[in-house]
């Protein structure tokens, strides 16, 4: 063990003088010692988050608000979330004799990853934000990454669930001590779930017709197994109201936080966050003083000028559709004036290759059917598979352009004087090939 | 003239935008001048009459949501067999595909009993097959493009869709023929719309429902524009994809 955390820590400090990643390290600190995580002594909290949606927002939320109580934090900015990546960060953190410094180990997990990652530990809170369809290129579908998550929950680990969320609630049947977050009605409420598909019709346990009595969006809300009753569990941490015109999320134990970025998207990336600190001993008033002067910093949204127009691009990953809905939902809440819509699909992936586009079908694209829009733009490589799928929309053919580079969208962008405000909705893949351009303008 | 296409289960059965395949055949035949009538099939409810159905159609589902599916549609297997032998299109999507088979057995070793339709079998395990597809049908000359996202090994298909596959996962492996196909019955579990992705296979669809019928299928018009520059596309990167192997 002593040879691997030098190794480790020697290889740390070369890779960050070379500006090499952090798995490295870590993977040969394994070579050397496979089993150095059960043998070091770690934090008495150890906290992992994972799911589809909302890790990355999540995990900086926890740090800021376990780091305001005064607590010392270990954990991965740089988001190397697999097992090597985690060696690397606990091992960088560990005296030669193997006791890990710090109050609290903090982990963003990848969901297909997660068994092998806690194989010689696991967390004493595990934070699973929900399961949605995301990456399918990789991940296969939802309950593929259920069944992937499940072998890493160990029977002593304490589970904190969106009560919201059909299917990754149940990994909360049949355990002890779980906590629940979970969204009250709000006005913002539904009756029936919304979206081009609906993943809440069958039960995730039996594939009985399961009923709603409210829906926040897609098929999360409270929903109800007519045939084995499996149910949305009531939250320990409940939002009982939420007002996302004043940017005011009310928490259950009189606690009311000021939105940052007034999405629902937002509202349960900060249920979690709130969720976890307050279950680790975090008063309730440090937690609601950090999560309202919060402001994200991973850039997911970025304000800039092109030509006559102001813009405003939001981050979707590609590949996922409930990101994509609540961005477009956004739009169409948002768009008091008539604005024009930039959405972009050039590289599905930054990371592999593939040229699949079935999950544009997943898309409700129709909420951009309103008459604020007044145009929208389809560009990149797929800009062909874009339009064909916004023929099947009701919004009018005269409001699309189709454009097969980014540079020519941004070209006939250029050319209006209208001034009206842009939105445009894309991926990491693509967000800067937008942004980089010499006439975007980026703000602060 | 008014077609009627049967959606087995679409909220059971409605992975990878699968639904899309109806709605581009719907609106190939509704471009000619004719009306759709699309009737849902629910689990549990009253057995229909398909025998005076255009056009039946189940997509992709995990595959526990298959079981789900597999359970409620053995009811059917003597009006789907009786419709086959009539020569009634079809397309079974993704894991559709494997409800016509013999059997399936799941990771766990389970045999479910499936139609038997056909007499292949599928043998679903912990491994899943992702990666897109490229590969050539008997059908017509165009390259078929698409995107495989399955756990299973299909073995004893003895007339496949797909009659070779230059990059991607077939049947019973990488680069084997992939899908089904026999009379006018259409599977294959390339995932997602691939009745839009690959428009020539739309129009063989589209042609034989038209035909059934004594009508002659136009040739696709301004609706399909999209459709055909984002194959080629899709086409040209998986062509360039291949050879780079």
């Amino acid at each position: 063990m002593f040879l691997a955390i030098v190794v480790c820590k020697l290889l740390r400090v070369i890779g960050k003088l070379v500006g090499k990643g952090s798995s490295l390290p870590g993977q040969f600190a394994l070579k050397l010692c496979p089993d150095v995580l059960a043998r070091v002594r770690l934090p008495r909290h150890i906290i992992a988050v994972t799911g589809s949606n909302g890790k990355t927002s999540t995990v900086e939320m926890i740090a800021a608000i376990l780091r305001a109580d005064g607590r010392t934090v270990i954990y991965n900015a740089e988001g190397s979330n697999q097992i090597e990546g985690v060696t690397t960060l606990v091992l960088a953190n560990a005296s030669l004799t193997g006791r890990v410094r710090g109050d609290v180990l903090l982990i963003e997990s990848d969901e297909r990853y997660a068994a092998r990652t806690f194989r010689f530990f696991h967390p004493t809170q595990f934070v699973i934000t929900n399961l949605y369809r995301d990456q399918l290129t990789r991940n296969g579908h939802p309950e593929w990454v259920y069944d992937a998550i499940l072998p890493a929950l160990h029977p002593d680990t304490q589970l904190i669930l969106n009560a919201d969320d059909p299917l990754s609630s149940c990994f909360g049947r049949d355990r002890e001590h779980v906590v629940w977050f979970g969204l009250d009605r709000w006005t913002g409420s539904s009756d029936v779930p919304g979206g081009i598909y609906h993943d809440g019709a069958c039960c995730p346990v039996c594939h009985g017709p399961m009923v709603y009595d409210y829906v926040h969006y897609n098929h999360i809300g409270a929903y109800r197994c007519t045939v084995c009753g499996h149910h949305r569990p009531q939250p320990d941490f409940a939002a009982a109201d939420l007002d996302l015109e004043r940017g005011v999320l009310t928490l259950g134990e009189g606690v009311t936080i000021q939105l940052a970025f007034r999405s629902i998207y937002n509202v349960y990336n900060i249920l979690a966050a709130y969720a976890v600190c307050r279950t680790c001993g975090v008063p309730a008033d440090t937690a609601a003083g950090v999560i309202s002067s919060y402001v994200l910093k991973n850039g997911r949204m970025q304000t800039f000028t092109l030509g006559s127009h102001h813009g405003t691009l939001l981050t979707s990953k590609h590949e996922n559709s409930i990101a994509y809905d609540t961005n477009l939902r956004y739009i169409r809440q948002q768009a008091e004036t008539p604005c024009v819509v930039l959405v972009i699909v050039d590289a599905v992936s930054r990371k592999y290759f593939t040229s699949e586009t079935s999950w544009l079908w997943d898309i409700d694209f129709d909420q951009l059917n309103c008459p604020q829009v007044r145009q929208v733009i389809l560009a990149g490589r797929y800009c062909n598979d874009l339009a064909e799928r916004f023929s099947f929309t009701g919004l009018p053919a005269e409001k699309l352009q189709v454009c097969s580079s980014i540079r020519e969208a941004c070209g006939l962008l250029l050319a209006e004087r209208g001034g009206e405000d842009l939105y445009v909705v894309t991926c990491f893949s693509d967000r800067d090939k937008l942004l980089d351009l010499p006439d975007v303008k980026k703000e602060g | 003239m008014e077609f009627r296409f049967v959606h087995f289960y679409p909220d059971l059965m409605n992975l990878y935008g699968s639904y899309a395949n109806l709605s581009v055949l719907g609106r190939r035949l509704e471009a000619a001048g004719h009306t759709v009538r699309v009737d849902r099939v629910e689990p549990g409810a009253p057995a229909g009459e398909l025998s005076d159905a255009d056009f039946l159609f189940m997509g992709a589902g995990t595959e526990r949501r298959q079981k789900a599916a597999l359970a409620d549609f053995l009811r059917y297997g003597d009006q789907v067999r009786a419709a086959a032998e009539d020569g009634m299109p079809m397309l079974f999507a993704g894991t559709a595909m494997e409800l016509l088979g013999a059997s399936i057995t799941d990771a766990d070793g389970t045999v479910f009993p499936a139609l038997g339709l056909a007499a292949f079998t599928s043998v679903q395990g912990r491994t899943r097959f992702v990666e897109d597809v490229y590969g050539g049908t008997d059908l017509f000359p165009e390259p078929v493009v698409g995107f495989m996202n399955k756990c299973s090994r299909i073995e004893g298909v003895e007339t496949p869709l797909l009659t070779q596959v230059m990059m991607g996962w077939g049947n019973t492996g990488e680069r084997t023929p992939e899908g089904f196909h026999c009379g006018n019955v259409f599977a294959s579990e390339l995932t997602g719309p691939l009745l839009v992705k690959n428009p020539r296979l739309l129009d063989e669809v589209a042609g034989i429902l038209c035909r059934r019928r004594g009508l002659s299928l136009s040739p696709a018009g301004e609706e399909s524009r999209w459709a055909a520059a984002g194959y080629a596309v899709t086409a040209e990167q998986l062509r360039l994809r291949s050879e780079k192997r």
